[in-house]
């Protein structure tokens, strides 16, 4: 497969988009240089697309991403991926705020930490962190799973719906209306199957795997005082 | 939305042209108004003003007018005013003077003038300029490019509590304590509260913006015996909201961030020099090699940047 360079630089976004939507509709991979953590780098990526970026990204990179494989060789901004529905995304250092936001389908992948709201909104796929997850990660995933290889941070998995948050590792604190339980052999099973093709399965994990505790799904106001958090 | 930044040079530069880049690279989050603190060298004796009129008809009574509030506190303008007049309604001015015997009461009387003609700063050091439009128009029209210290704040505002007027753009002086000026991204909900209580302790607000208000809570906090340091702690559980604000004086500048982790802000050190700003491309203006960015992600985070490189905590 050829390479195609894209010098990103002070250039408009769009032009920079567009090139990226050309080069990958030729088949070549592409190879984004001068990066500067710019932002909407790579949005909206046709399946088959094979792309990697040197250095840092901006706010919403991979965003919409539909197949596309998407390497970043160090940080990203918020929003990673947001709303993607297929396709892999490897962070090489650390993610921003809102990492795989209402994300629905592929998997995200990221070496370092990741910022708050890990998983906001998610509705399905899988983000696996290296490091630790942040303030209030998971908060109302409806479906997916969001694991967290080296801890999480406060108000962990808070308002989840249907989503699941599995953690190796200290959770400063939980959420509200989180239920933690020690998964079966089968679940760690289906995680592990998760984390294999990233090289990652570890035996000696011990992992505390959090769903909904359900009570907020049924909310009435009469019950605020007992969900108030500050 | 709006957008911050902060510069520290670690030997006095052109903090100026690095803030406009800051800011022009975040004007898509507010381009409403723009505005700069920047600290020159110190002054031994008397005050830099920084201010705006609201009339350029009544320009030369209006300054007239300010300057004999003035003397009648002691002091004195020490050269005539640079004044800047365009084709808009408001002029802005630059001043320097002599001491007034009593700062704050001077400050308190030559407000009574606001409604005509506003101090925007004051201080030893600290100039802040301010004005309607994108950074690279507020930065051509007042020279902010040029403009040398050793540190500075930008902001790029879009208005969301208070009008978009020239005097309510960003940063805000913590009136009347000289030095101090602010730049926040976010939202104060108990603003009248808070604005009730300090008011009722002396203070005045020229306008209804809450970033005006935390520079004064600050100020005060520390006026009745905490460090900055403890001030900015003690702001995030006192003052209810999504905000992250930096805060600046002649020594430094630090930042506070909410709860909710909602405001983000990130820095970046190279070669000395610290870069602060909301948002990570912002900074790669000025460090566009690689270099370890810190982003400030969780909540109830504050730090504190000292002048000359010295990282004071965090």
């Amino acid at each position: 497969m050829n390479e195609h360079v894209v010098d990103v630089g002070k250039r408009h976004i769009k032009e920079v988009n567009e090139e990226m939507q050309e080069a990958a509709a030729a088949g070549k991979s592409i190879r984004v240089v001068n990066t500067l953590s710019r932002h909407n780098l790579g949005v909206g990526l046709p399946d088959g697309t094979d792309i990697s970026f040197e250095g840092s990204v901006g706010y919403y990179c991979g965003g919409l991403n539909v197949g596309a494989v998407i390497d970043i060789e160090r940080n990203c901004g918020w929003a990673l991926g947001e709303g993607m529905s297929k396709g892999h995304i490897t962070v090489g250092g650390r993610a921003g705020m809102s990492c795989g936001a209402a994300m629905i389908g592929g998997t995200i992948h990221v070496k370092g930490d990741a910022g708050p709201r890990c998983g906001v909104a998610m509705k399905g796929g899988n983000i696996v962190v290296e490091g630790k997850i942040g303030y209030q990660s998971g908060f109302m995933a409806h479906s997916g799973k969001i694991i967290a290889l080296g801890g999480a941070g406060e108000s962990c998995a808070d308002a989840l719906w249907e989503g699941e948050v599995w953690v190796a590792g200290d959770v400063d604190s939980l959420g509200v209306d989180v239920n933690v339980s020690e998964p079966t052999a089968e679940e760690v099973a289906e995680v592990d199957a998760i984390l294999d093709p990233l090289g990652l399965v570890d035996s000696s994990r011990n992992w505390r795997k959090m769903v909904s505790g359900q009570r907020l799904w049924y909310f009435e106001s009469r019950d605020a005082s007992a969900w108030l958090m500050i | 939305m709006c957008g911050i930044a902060g510069r520290i040079l670690n030997s006095p530069g052109r903090v100026g042209n690095d803030l406009v880049e800051l800011m022009d690279a975040q004007e898509h989050r507010g381009a409403d108004s723009t505005g700069f603190a920047i600290y020159g060298p110190v002054r031994d004796e008397g005050y830099v003003l920084r201010g705006m009129g609201f009339d350029k008809a009544q320009l030369d009574a209006n300054l007239d007018d300010f300057k004999n509030v003035l003397r009648d506190h002691g002091a004195d303008h020490l050269s005539e005013p640079e004044i800047l007049v365009d084709s808009n309604q408001h002029y802005c001015f630059r001043m320097e003077i002599s001491e007034p015997k009593d700062l704050s009461a001077w400050v308190s009387d030559a407000d009574e003038l606001s409604d005509r003609i506003e101090i925007q700063s004051c201080g030893k050091s600290l100039e802040i300029i301010k004005d309607v439009g994108g950074s690279q128009v507020v930065a051509d029209k007042h020279g902010v490019r040029d403009m040398e210290g050793t540190h500075g704040l930008g902001h790029a505002r879009l208005a969301t509590e208070s009008s978009v007027l020239p005097n309510a753009s960003h940063p805000f002086w913590a009136r009347p304590f000289s030095d101090v000026a602010i730049v926040h991204n976010g939202q104060i909900t108990d603003y009248f509260t808070w604005r009730d209580k300090l008011e009722r302790r002396g203070y005045r607000f020229l306008t209804g913006n809450d970033s005006e208000l935390i520079a004064v809570w600050v100020s005060d906090q520390i006026k009745s015996g905490l460090t900055l340091e403890q001030a900015l702690k003690k702001s995030i559980n006192s003052i209810d909201g999504v905000f992250t604000y930096m805060i600046a004086n002649t020594g430094g500048i630090g930042f506070a961030k909410d709860r909710f982790a909602m405001k983000p802000i990130v820095s970046i050190e190279r070669g000395g020099d610290i870069c602060m700003a909301t948002e990570e491309q912002a900074v790669r203006r000025i460090v566009t090699e690689e270099a370890e960015v810190i982003n400030y992600d969780g909540p109830s985070l504050t730090g504190l940047w000292g002048v000359g490189n010295r990282r004071l905590a965090a």
